[in-house]
């Protein structure tokens, strides 16, 4: 098992500090798929997230200049590994400086993510900083649980409104109740409502165009599709977004998930909430 | 410090209104009075009551270390930004080509455990670079940031001095108006280093006269403000070795950790500043050092008695001896 990769350039290396930080708000721990073409932060939908399930990719040329992995067999070419999030993310901070920054997946005592930076100090001579992360080595037979979530066929599909202005509601709504409902139609209207008759309603959002045509067709635009989910759930994954994505697609199921499907420049997050039991 | 720190709290005001200020000590009251005479005829009086001690005076001699660094506080403060603050130690490795400053854990980690960390610095970084051996010290970290702190504030570069590991450390800031100097206890590597202290220590004790004298020196030139704080003292909470003829001394175990030789003074001692430094596991060797350091302590204690005449040795009184007592002498600065 091999992983080796690098890069060189300022802005790719700020863009993959702010996705992990971004990550690291979602998720404490979380899985970090590494594949030839791409790498998946990847959180399933067990007992212990409360039932949220994240799934975020990028694609590995967009960020590295050198790039390498092994898996432990020849028809295996990826490798899953459990971290810290916060652990990635405090690294790669210090890294915003960086001349170089090289990721290399080690085994010193344990497994470890050992990233290491070249920093160009104050007096102009070069200082190496290493970090080694503690790190999991998930085994093949549990590779099943990381598969990519299927997107579910959704009643309502609607476009979100920005997410700054969502994050703010939700706060102040969360004072007063522990779920709230969100609702949507195909009219392009979204509203946020909680148990005491509070309610946010957003208009002229826009309905993306549906994939299963049929489905769409026979369902009254005016007609909201619900769903209930804990409030707290839905904040945390409001605050893990500090710049408003080049896409925001909600999708709901009703009285079952609701399914946030973000892109943002090239990397795509999609994050899954299930209902309020 | 608490006390006095709201005191100056205000620069701004105090740099408008005060004129003069007068600090002096009242000692039948057992007052601390610090007098600011301020504009318009205003005088304010703050009344701080202190509480006799004697601190713990360690003997350590630094400028018989044979390696040192001198370092700018910015470059050393840029290494410290690496660690997690929940680490406790840190490693300062070098060797004649290269110093690295590292986190200290070797056990194998799990996902819950803290990073790994290291960080090089080239020797063209410091100001002065002469390292004898190559070596490697362990010392507790959160020392080290809080000596970072306070150097920033006076922008003067660091002096760190060192030997090997178990020997005491110090950090030492050496500016136009104060002299400070932090000695730390460094982790002890193996049991086969408890035979080095002894030599240490009895000559360093001959140095010590002169340690005194120079400490003197400087606060003849004005603005003194040697603090000789025993940073990191690795205690145990073990009984007090009672040698009912001579001094009550106590000195830590040298459990894993190597120690300066501290004359514990009085049992009134307020606070022993306690280390963060977490005990390592008790293994075969510890047991060795703590034989051995009662051996150590006889042979100390037998040369001490020569000290007692000197007035500044009250550091090893005991409260109950008749024999200080008769010696004279007491604990006044």
């Amino acid at each position: 098992m091999k992983f080796r990769a690098k890069i060189m350039d300022a802005a790719c290396l700020n863009h993959f500090t702010w996705v992990s930080a971004m990550i690291a708000k979602l998720a404490k721990t979380c899985t970090l798929r590494i594949s030839p073409q791409k790498l998946n932060f990847i959180l399933s939908d067990k007992v212990a997230n409360g039932g949220v399930s994240m799934w975020c990719e990028l694609e590995q040329e967009n960020f590295f200049s050198e790039f390498q992995v092994e898996g432990v067999s020849a028809e295996n070419k990826a490798i899953s590994l459990e971290l810290m999030l916060e652990n990635l993310s405090q690294a790669l901070k210090t890294a915003w400086n960086a001349r170089a920054l090289k990721i290399k997946l080690t085994n010193k005592h344990s497994p470890c993510l050992t990233v290491s930076i070249e920093l160009l100090s104050v007096s102009s001579s070069s200082r190496i900083v290493t970090y080694d992360i503690p790190v999991k080595v998930i085994p093949r037979k549990l590779w099943k649980d990381l598969q990519e979530p299927t997107v579910p066929v959704s009643d309502v599909s609607i476009y979100l409104p920005v997410l700054k202005t969502m994050k703010s509601i939700v706060e102040k709504m969360k004072n007063i109740s522990n779920h709230l409902i969100i609702e949507a139609n195909l009219s392009g209207e979204l509203n946020l409502k909680i148990e005491t008759e509070l309610a946010t309603h957003f208009k002229d959002l826009g309905n993306p165009p549906s994939a299963s045509e049929d489905a769409s067709q026979d369902r009254d635009p005016e007609q909201m599709a619900e769903v209930h989910v804990d409030i707290q759930k839905l904040l945390q994954f409001l605050a893990g977004q500090q710049v408003n994505p080049t896409k925001a697609v909600c999708n709901i199921v009703s009285n079952k998930t609701v399914h946030f499907d973000l892109l943002h420049e090239d990397v795509s997050l999609q994050y899954f909430i299930p209902a309020f039991s | 410090m608490k006390s006095i720190l709201p005191i100056f709290r205000c620069l701004n005001s105090l740099e408008r209104n005060v004129e003069k200020c007068k600090i002096f000590t009242s000692s039948d009251l057992c007052k601390v009075v610090i007098q600011f005479f301020c504009r318009h005829g205003i005088r304010r009086t703050h009344n701080v009551c202190f509480q006799e001690s004697q601190p713990l005076q360690v003997i350590f001699e630094k400028n018989m270390c044979s390696n040192m660094l001198i370092i700018q506080p910015r470059v050393l403060a840029e290494a410290v930004v690496l660690f997690t603050s929940s680490q406790e130690e840190v490693t300062l490795a070098v060797t004649p080509l290269s110093v690295c400053l590292k986190s200290s854990s070797d056990e194998p980690m799990d996902l819950t455990s803290s990073v790994y960390s290291e960080m090089f610095v080239g020797p063209d970084e410091f100001d002065f670079f002469q390292i004898g051996a190559d070596t490697e010290i362990t010392f507790c970290f959160k020392e080290l940031k809080g000596m970072l702190t306070f150097s920033e504030a006076t922008h003067a570069p660091i002096a760190i001095h060192f030997d090997f590991p178990g020997k005491p450390m110090a950090l030492s800031i050496d500016d136009m108006l104060l002299e400070a100097n932090f000695i730390l206890a460094t982790l002890a590597d193996e049991p086969s280093r408890a035979s080095s202290p002894p030599s240490l220590c009895l000559s360093q004790k001959q140095k010590r006269s002169d340690l005194m004298c120079s400490t003197n020196n400087n606060s003849k030139t004005g603005k003194n403000a040697t603090s000789k704080a025993p940073g990191c003292i690795l205690r145990k909470a073990a009984p007090k070795r009672l040698y009912p003829n001579e001094t009550q001394t106590d000195i830590p175990a040298l459990e894993n950790c190597g120690s300066p030789i501290m004359k514990r003074v009085n049992e009134d001692i307020s606070e022993v500043p306690e280390s963060s430094v977490s005990n390592t596991e008790e293994g075969p060797g510890s047991s060795y050092l703590r034989q051995f350091s009662c051996v150590f302590f006889g042979a100390v204690s037998s040369d001490q008695r020569q000290h007692f005449n000197y007035p500044f040795d009250s550091l090893a009184t005991a409260s109950d001896s008749e024999e200080d007592m008769n010696n004279g002498s007491s604990s006044t600065f």
